[in-house]
C-alpha cells in the first residue's frame, strides 16, 4: 500500500441544475445563468451558460477540479451574465471522508445566498472524489498525482453530526461574499 | 391579477419524455398502483383484482378567464372516498393559451371491478406567474376554476372506444352556462421496462416567425387502434434556430406501446399566444427511427395539408436521430428479487408526553391482562410487513428520549438493554426488549429524533463500502410531539443521500403537524439550519389512527411511499439490479 500523500484530490462536480433563481430579489433570471465552482481562491471552473432554463436553469456539466487538501470547503456561485446572484459554501465533508467510499457519487442540494445572505434558489449539484484511475480525469487542474489514489481520503476529519470536530469547522454557515 | 411578467417558460418546457428529476425528490414513478402492497398480498395468496390504467385528458371549448389571451388549463384528478373524501390522483400539465387542450400527461388509476370508484375532475386555469413551478406544488386556491366533471372508471372501461365525455358544470352543480367538455380516454398500463432514449434534430427548418427564426418544439402521438392519436411527449422549445436539437427523451414501452406502433412526430413553431404553427410532420415507429439512426440519413417532414387542393408536400427540412438508445427501466420488483435486501431498524420513543406507564390511559401501559397498548399494537402490526421485506429478521431496536438506569437521559439506547448488541430477532424479539425497556427506562424527554436517525444513517452510510446491494429503513413510532424540529431536519438532510428512507408511525392522538412538514409530500423539500437541501424525500409518515379507523391498510399505509423513495435512489445512481450483468448498453 503506497502511503497517503499531502497533495490534493481530483474531484469531479457535476453541476446539474438550479431552482427559482431571482435577480434584485424580485425578477427571475431570464437567461445566460452559469455556475462558478471554486475549490481555493485559485482554483475555479465554470459551467457554459444556460440559455433555455431561465430561473430554473439546467447545466448537467461534469467539472473536473483539484481540491486542495487542507480545503473545508468548496464555493458554488451562480450567476447571470455578469451579475453574481447566490452563493453557497459546501463542506467537503458532504461528499468526502468519513463512511462515504472513494467514487461515491453524491447527489447535493444548496441553498443559495446572494450577498446580503437572503435565500435566493436553490442549486443542485453532483459530487465524485475520484479514487484510482483518475489519471485521465483531471482536466487542467495542473498537478493532479495519481499516485495518491487508492485509498480512503483522510484529509478531512469525519464529521458526525452530533459532534462539531476539534478542527472548529462549522458546517456552511452562510456568510456574507463579496469580491 | 398582479403579476410583473408574462413567463412562458413554463409553457416551453418538455412533457412526458421520461426526464429523471435528480434532486427533485420524486421521480416520475405512477402512483395509485403499488407494486410493493401487491406483491405482499399476492406472496400470501391474496391476489389482488384490479388493473393499473393510465386516463388519457383532453377538453373542449372552456371558459376564457384570461382576459389578455386564453386560459391556461390544467385537470386535476380525484378518487371519492368512501367517506366522501376526495384523494387527489394526479394533475396534468399546464398548457399555455388554449381552450382546447390535449394533455401530455397520464393520470394513472387503479381500476377495481368489485367497488365502484367515482372520478372528479377538475378544471383551473393557471395563472401565468405559477407556469415555472412543478405542478404539484401549486396551491388550487390561486388558481382559476374553469368547471369540474365526474364519472366512475368502470364507465370509462365499459365504453367501446374507452373514452367518455362529460360536461363541465360548476362546483354547485348548476350547469346554467356552457362551460366545455372534457374527454377521458382509458388504457390499460402495459408494465414494461423497456424504453428507448431518442435524440433528435432537425435540419433547414422553414421559418414561420416575421423577426426572427422558428422556435420549434416536436411533439410525439401514437396511434390508437380506435382511431385517432394520443399525444406521449413533447421536447422542450429551441428558442430561434431552424437547425435545432432537443435533449433526448425518454419514451416507456408503455407509452409507445411496440416498436412497430406508428408514431406521429410533429414539429411546431412555438408561440406563446398558444397558437403553434406545425411545420411539418412525419409519422415513423420505433423500428423505423432505429434505421434512421443506423443510416444515420434524414427524413423528410412533410407539410400540413394546405392551399385549394389539400395537398400534402414533402419539405426539404429533414428529421435525424442522432441518437437511440434502448435502456430497462427497473422495477421495485425487479431489484428486490434480485436479491437487493431491504432492512429494518425500529425505534421506539420513551418520552414523557406518552404517559406515565403504571397509568391505564399511557401509551406506554402494559395490561396485567395482556391487552396491547398502542406501541405493542403498532409494534405487531408494523411487524408483520417488516418480516415480510426483511429477510434475515435482525432488527436494530433502540429507544429515544428514555432515562437510563444510571440516571442520564439518552436519545438513542439499545431497546434491549444491551450496552453493545443493539439487534434483536424477530418481531417477538422487538415486543420482548419493548417490554423490559419499559420496565428498565423512565420516561423522559424532550423528543428528539435526531441521534437515532444518525444512528441509522451510520448503518446505511458503513454499508456503502461492503454491501451495495442494501436499502436501510427506520421504523420511528412516537407519540408525534417533537422538541427540536430542526434537529430533526437537519439529521433527515444529512441522510438523505444515503440508502435510507424514514418510517414514522404515529401512535396516540397528539397533533401531527409537525410529522407533515418532515414527509415533505407538498413539494417543499426540507433544508437544514447550514442551508443543505434534502437531495430526495426520504420521509413517510403513517398515523396509526388512520390505520384504525380503516381507511387504509397497514401494508398500504407503510409501503405507499417506499417503492418511489428506493428507485429514486437506485436510479439515480444508475445501479442495476442484482442478476443484470452491468453495463449492458
Amino acid at each position: 500500500m503506497e502511503k497517503p500523500c499531502n497533495s490534493s484530490k481530483v474531484i469531479e462536480v457535476t453541476v446539474i441544475s438550479a431552482e427559482g433563481l431571482l435577480l434584485n430579489r424580485k425578477k427571475p433570471v431570464k437567461k445566460n445563468a452559469c455556475v462558478v465552482v471554486r475549490s481555493d481562491p485559485f482554483n475555479s471552473r465554470s459551467t457554459g451558460m444556460d440559455r433555455e432554463g431561465g430561473s430554473y436553469p439546467s447545466w448537467n456539466e461534469k467539472l473536473v477540479m483539484e481540491l486542495p487538501v487542507r480545503a473545508r470547503f468548496i464555493t458554488v456561485e451562480a450567476h447571470s451574465g455578469s451579475k453574481l446572484i447566490g452563493t453557497a459554501n459546501i463542506p467537503v465533508s458532504d461528499f468526502a471522508g468519513g463512511y462515504l467510499p472513494e467514487n461515491y457519487l453524491s447527489f447535493l442540494s444548496y441553498r443559495l445566498r446572494n450577498a446580503n445572505g437572503e435565500k435566493n434558489g436553490i442549486i443542485n449539484l453532483s459530487v465524485k472524489v475520484k479514487g484510482e484511475g483518475a489519471k485521465s480525469g483531471c482536466g487542467g487542474g495542473g498537478s493532479c498525482t495519481a499516485s495518491c489514489s487508492g485509498r480512503p481520503w483522510t484529509g478531512v476529519p469525519p464529521v458526525d453530526g452530533s459532534k462539531v470536530s476539534d478542527l472548529g469547522i462549522v458546517t456552511g454557515i452562510p456568510v456574507r461574499y463579496r469580491y | 391579477m398582479g403579476n410583473f411578467c408574462s413567463d412562458v417558460k413554463g409553457g416551453q418546457q418538455a412533457v412526458g419524455g421520461g426526464n429523471q428529476a435528480i434532486g427533485g425528490g420524486g421521480g416520475g414513478y405512477s402512483a395509485g398502483h403499488n407494486e410493493a402492497v401487491d406483491f405482499f398480498f399476492r406472496a400470501k395468496g391474496e391476489h389482488a383484482l384490479f388493473t393499473p390504467m393510465e386516463l388519457s385528458l383532453s377538453a373542449t371549448k372552456l371558459r376564457d378567464r384570461d382576459i389578455m389571451s386564453k386560459s391556461d388549463p390544467m385537470a386535476v384528478v380525484y378518487m371519492k372516498k368512501r367517506d366522501g373524501k376526495l384523494e387527489e390522483l394526479g394533475r396534468t400539465e399546464v398548457i399555455m393559451n388554449n381552450l382546447d387542450p390535449t394533455w401530455i400527461q397520464k393520470i394513472n388509476v387503479t381500476y377495481q371491478f368489485e367497488i365502484v370508484q367515482p372520478l372528479i375532475f377538475h378544471v383551473y386555469d393557471v395563472d401565468t406567474k405559477y407556469h415555472n413551478l412543478p405542478v404539484k406544488t401549486l396551491d388550487l386556491k390561486d388558481q382559476d376554476f374553469l368547471g369540474e366533471a365526474s364519472c366512475v372508471v368502470s364507465e370509462i372501461v365499459t365504453k367501446r372506444n374507452r373514452s367518455l365525455t362529460l360536461n363541465l358544470h360548476n362546483r354547485d352543480g348548476r350547469g346554467l352556462k356552457n362551460l366545455g367538455t372534457l374527454t377521458v380516454h382509458a388504457e390499460e398500463t402495459v408494465a414494461s421496462r423497456n424504453a428507448v432514449e431518442i435524440t433528435f434534430r432537425c435540419s433547414a427548418l422553414v421559418n414561420k416567425d416575421l423577426f426572427s427564426k422558428s422556435d420549434p418544439f416536436l411533439r410525439i402521438s401514437r396511434t390508437v387502434e380506435t382511431g385517432g392519436s394520443i399525444p406521449i411527449c413533447k421536447t422542450e422549445v429551441v428558442n430561434n434556430n431552424l437547425n435545432p436539437i432537443w435533449k433526448p427523451v425518454c419514451l416507456t414501452m408503455q407509452q409507445f406501446v411496440s416498436k412497430e406502433n406508428p408514431l406521429v412526430i410533429e414539429c411546431f413553431d412555438f408561440n406563446t399566444s398558444g397558437n403553434h404553427q406545425l411545420i411539418g410532420k412525419l409519422q415513423k415507429s420505433v423500428a423505423e427511427l432505429e434505421t434512421l439512426y443506423q443510416s444515420k440519413a434524414g427524413a423528410n417532414l412533410i407539410s400540413p395539408s394546405s392551399g385549394f387542393r389539400r395537398r400534402e408536400k414533402v419539405l426539404k427540412s429533414e428529421i435525424f436521430v442522432d441518437r437511440l438508445v434502448e435502456k430497462q427501466l427497473y422495477s421495485f420488483l425487479d431489484y428486490i428479487s434480485s436479491g437487493f435486501e431491504l432492512s429494518f431498524m425500529v425505534a421506539v420513543d420513551f418520552t414523557a408526553s406518552n404517559g406515565d406507564p403504571r397509568n391505564p390511559t399511557s401509551l406506554h401501559y402494559i395490561d396485567p391482562s395482556g391487552r396491547l397498548n398502542a406501541y405493542q399494537q403498532a409494534i405487531l402490526e408494523v411487524g408483520e410487513v417488516i418480516q415480510f421485506y426483511d429477510s434475515d429478521r435482525h432488527f436494530p431496536a433502540w429507544g429515544f428520549g428514555g432515562r437510563t438506569p444510571n440516571g442520564s437521559v439518552s436519545h438513542c439506547f439499545n431497546l434491549n438493554g444491551s450496552p453493545s448488541d443493539f439487534e434483536v430477532e424477530g418481531v417477538e424479539g422487538i415486543m420482548a426488549a419493548y417490554r423490559s425497556a419499559i420496565h428498565n427506562f423512565a420516561l423522559a424527554g424532550p423528543t428528539l429524533f435526531g441521534q437515532v436517525i444518525n444512528k441509522a444513517a451510520d448503518i446505511a452510510g458503513h454499508s456503502l463500502s461492503s454491501h451495495h446491494a442494501k436499502y436501510y429503513i427506520l421504523l420511528i413510532i412516537t407519540d408525534g410531539v417533537v422538541s427540536d424540529l430542526q434537529e430533526t431536519i437537519n439529521s433527515v438532510v444529512r441522510a438523505s443521500d444515503l440508502p435510507l428512507s424514514i418510517l414514522i408511525v404515529g401512535v396516540g392522538n397528539a397533533d401531527f403537524k409537525e410529522m407533515e412538514i418532515l414527509d415533505a409530500d407538498n413539494g417543499d423539500r426540507l433544508e437544514s439550519s447550514s442551508g443543505r437541501i434534502a437531495t430526495r424525500d426520504i420521509v413517510q409518515f403513517v398515523p396509526m389512527r388512520e390505520v384504525h379507523v380503516g381507511q387504509m391498510s397497514v401494508v398500504q399505509a407503510l409501503l405507499e411511499e417506499l417503492p418511489s423513495q428506493f428507485l429514486s435512489y437506485v436510479r439515480g445512481r444508475d445501479i442495476k439490479p442484482l442478476n443484470v450483468p452491468p453495463a449492458s448498453s
